[in-house]
């Protein structure tokens, strides 16, 4: 389970950043007093467009940042506190976090495989199950580098996912991947689901939100505007489908932004 | 097993699994060493013994019979090709020769004046005062230069002795003092004067060279490609990922060094006997066992303190790019350290300067190479570096920690 109680992040804007953000203010806040529940057996989903502080929430889950406010726990464990216990329960697969391409997949299977204290006898079990699952037994003795870029993203969730974690944390599941592979990675999500993992996601694209997820909540500007299933979040935004309910509160939520700026 | 023998056998397994990385860090550096010390050497000895067999271009003139078989008896004759003229002629060519002398056509000119004849009869005869020739050469060119002093130590030194014992019968009479030279040093210095002064500049500079290769890409470069992000979502503590990464930088440069080093002392060794780099204290070095300790006692502490000052750089640079602009600077830095020992004049250095770290482990692996180092200098040397080394690990450690530094949040 992840506990995520009343997270704030604020970043300090460097002179570049400001220039980028075309800003003068010196702090960008990129989560503002979020919390949220995500329970074992069920898919959470975080929506929202770019910049919303979806990937700074679960950087903070994952223990890679430390909220100013607040605190996530994690199977119990706080998120700054407990760090390592953390980390030993999870898996955290982004885009932005690669394998060494020098390496082969078997090789770096094995090296996490160690790393998160497993011996090597669960090492091997784990290696066929989630190679089979996978079909990536004709590409473990290939280097990253020679492997196409789905294929790479395949290798990583692989090579992730070998301490069979608890809580499964996904930032973007199918960015990048040819429609083949991105239906295995949605079809292995569900089956940890199946099994009782905790797992989490964020996206943007709604379609794959309602296909996937058991519950969302939508992130805007750092703060989440709505939380539930999806017929909840149907019903109380009075619209058809998830597109249009984000839609509708986009303008509501930053229109109040503007409101607030001109105050 | 311990994590951080599994992130050092990680890394090591990196480098040697890669042949292309193997040739770049240990083949290819040995290979431009012996390279360039054989083609040094080889081109030395080459122009030395080209400059050696040249056969001397010499004009006389106005040569006296005594003067010409001076010439004869000396030997110098043999490796000249000498040309007699008379004073008409020498007067009416004078600037043509002085031409040809700038030009590097004639390497010698001796000149006697048309009375020299009759000044040499009267000195050896004890009257009249001593004769006088003119000897015209270029400094600038080596043939010319090694035609002069050929010709002094051989046909003017004969003529000379003839003419003085003509004088005074015994020509030993005329020394005021029998000197006795000889060269003393301390033990197994020799003659390693040149030896001192490129060791330490070259162990130092080395080293850095060394450490900067392995240890910009495994910090900096690891950040910029995002795999050091997979380590640092796994349960393994962060000081444990900066431990294993700094040992595995200390243990490949280390290799580096090793390796270049010994290809370096190859290299003086197969050149030294037969080149022109035989009398430079190359082939005269020989070091004890407590010196190749102490030598390399130094150069590991001089390893961990690179390896501490380019995880610091590594780990606060966003890419390897701007590792590598803030590196440049202190490489010049650490060179000219290196240099500095070279200059070095007196006879003792001050223990203090022993503490600045490079600086001082280029003095004391200077003071090796001349047996000079003190146990004190040498404990002042190593504490000092060891010492600042894990002030910096401190801090590299520390960084590993900063979530900013780790993923530019």
């Amino acid at each position: 389970m992840i506990e995520i109680n009343g997270i704030t992040k604020i970043y300090k804007l460097s002179a570049k950043k400001k220039k980028e953000l075309k800003t003068n203010k010196d702090v960008k806040i990129a989560v503002n007093d979020l919390s949220l529940i995500a329970e074992p057996g069920q898919i959470t989903g975080l929506l929202g467009p770019n910049g919303a502080g979806k990937t700074t929430t679960l950087r903070c889950v994952s223990t890679l940042l430390t909220p100013n406010k607040g605190y996530v726990k994690v199977c119990g464990h706080d998120t700054v506190k407990e760090a390592e216990k953390v980390r030993d329960s999870i898996c955290f697969l982004t885009n932005e976090i690669k394998l060494d391409e020098h390496f082969t997949v078997d090789y770096l299977f094995t090296f996490f495989g160690r790393i998160k204290n497993l011996d090597d006898a669960t090492i091997e079990k784990r290696k066929k199950e989630l190679f089979d699952a996978f079909e990536m037994n004709n590409f473990k003795d290939k280097k990253i580098e020679e492997l196409s870029t789905g294929m790479k993203q395949k290798a990583s969730i692989v090579v992730n996912l070998v301490n069979d974690p608890e809580v499964v944390i996904f930032d973007e599941p199918t960015s990048g991947l040819d429609i083949v592979t991105a239906k295995a990675v949605l079809d292995y999500l569900k089956k940890l689901r199946s099994e009782g993992k905790t797992v989490i996601v964020s996206t943007h694209i709604m379609s794959e939100a309602e296909k996937l997820c058991d519950k969302v909540a939508m992130i805007i500007g750092g703060r989440k505007v709505i939380e539930g299933t999806i017929p909840e979040i149907l019903a109380e935004t009075k619209t058809d489908d998830l597109e249009d309910a984000f839609f509708k509160l986009y303008m509501e939520n930053t229109g109040a932004d503007k409101e607030e700026s001109h105050e | 097993m311990n994590k951080v023998s599994l992130i050092i056998k990680k890394e090591l397994y990196r480098v040697f699994g890669d042949r292309k990385l193997i040739f770049s860090l240990y083949v290819l550096p040995v290979i431009i060493t012996i390279a360039i010390y054989s083609l040094m050497g080889s081109m030395i000895g080459k122009m030395t013994k080209d400059i050696t067999e040249h056969t001397s271009i010499v004009t006389v003139v106005n040569a006296t019979g005594d003067f010409k078989w001076a010439i004869d008896q000396s030997g110098f004759a043999d490796g000249a090709e000498i040309t007699y003229i008379d004073s008409d002629d020498y007067a009416t060519r004078k600037n043509d020769i002085e031409e040809e002398i700038k030009n590097g056509n004639i390497d010698l000119v001796v000149n006697l004046p048309e009375n020299f004849d009759e000044d040499a009869k009267a000195y050896m005869a004890g009257e009249g005062g001593m004769p006088s020739m003119d000897v015209y050469y270029n400094a600038d060119e080596n043939y010319s230069s090694r035609a002069n002093s050929v010709f002094n130590s051989t046909a003017l030194s004969v003529y000379k002795n003839s003419l003085l014992s003509e004088r005074y019968g015994d020509v030993d009479l005329l020394e005021a003092v029998n000197i006795n030279t000889v060269s003393l040093s301390k033990d197994s210095t020799g003659n390693a004067t040149f030896m001192k002064m490129l060791l330490p500049y070259m162990v130092i500079m080395i080293l850095f060279a060394g450490v900067m290769s392995v240890g910009v890409d495994a910090i900096a470069g690891e950040k910029e490609r995002g795999t050091l992000a997979s380590m640092l979502i796994s349960p393994v503590k962060r000081r444990e990922i900066a431990a294993g990464k700094m040992i595995s930088m200390a243990i490949l440069s280390g290799i580096s060094a090793v390796v270049t080093t010994g290809a370096m002392v190859l290299s003086f060794t197969l050149l030294g006997s037969n080149s022109g780099l035989d009398g430079m204290g190359f082939s005269a070095v020989n070091f004890s066992a407590a010196q190749i300790i102490e030598l390399l006692l130094i150069m590991l502490s001089l390893v961990l303190f690179y390896v501490s000052v380019i995880s610091l750089i590594a780990v606060y640079s966003g890419n390897t790019k701007t590792a590598n602009s803030v590196i440049s600077p202190i490489y010049m830095v650490i060179i000219l350290m290196g240099m500095m020992t070279m200059f070095r004049t007196g006879s003792t250095t001050p223990s203090y300067l022993y503490a600045i770290p490079v600086y001082g482990n280029a003095l004391a692996i200077s003071d090796i190479t001349s047996n000079e180092l003190g146990l004190m200098n040498f404990i002042i040397s190593f504490v000092a570096t060891i010492g600042l080394g894990a002030i910096i690990t401190v801090l590299v450690t520390k960084a590993f920690n900063n979530e900013k530094l780790m993923f530019n949040a």
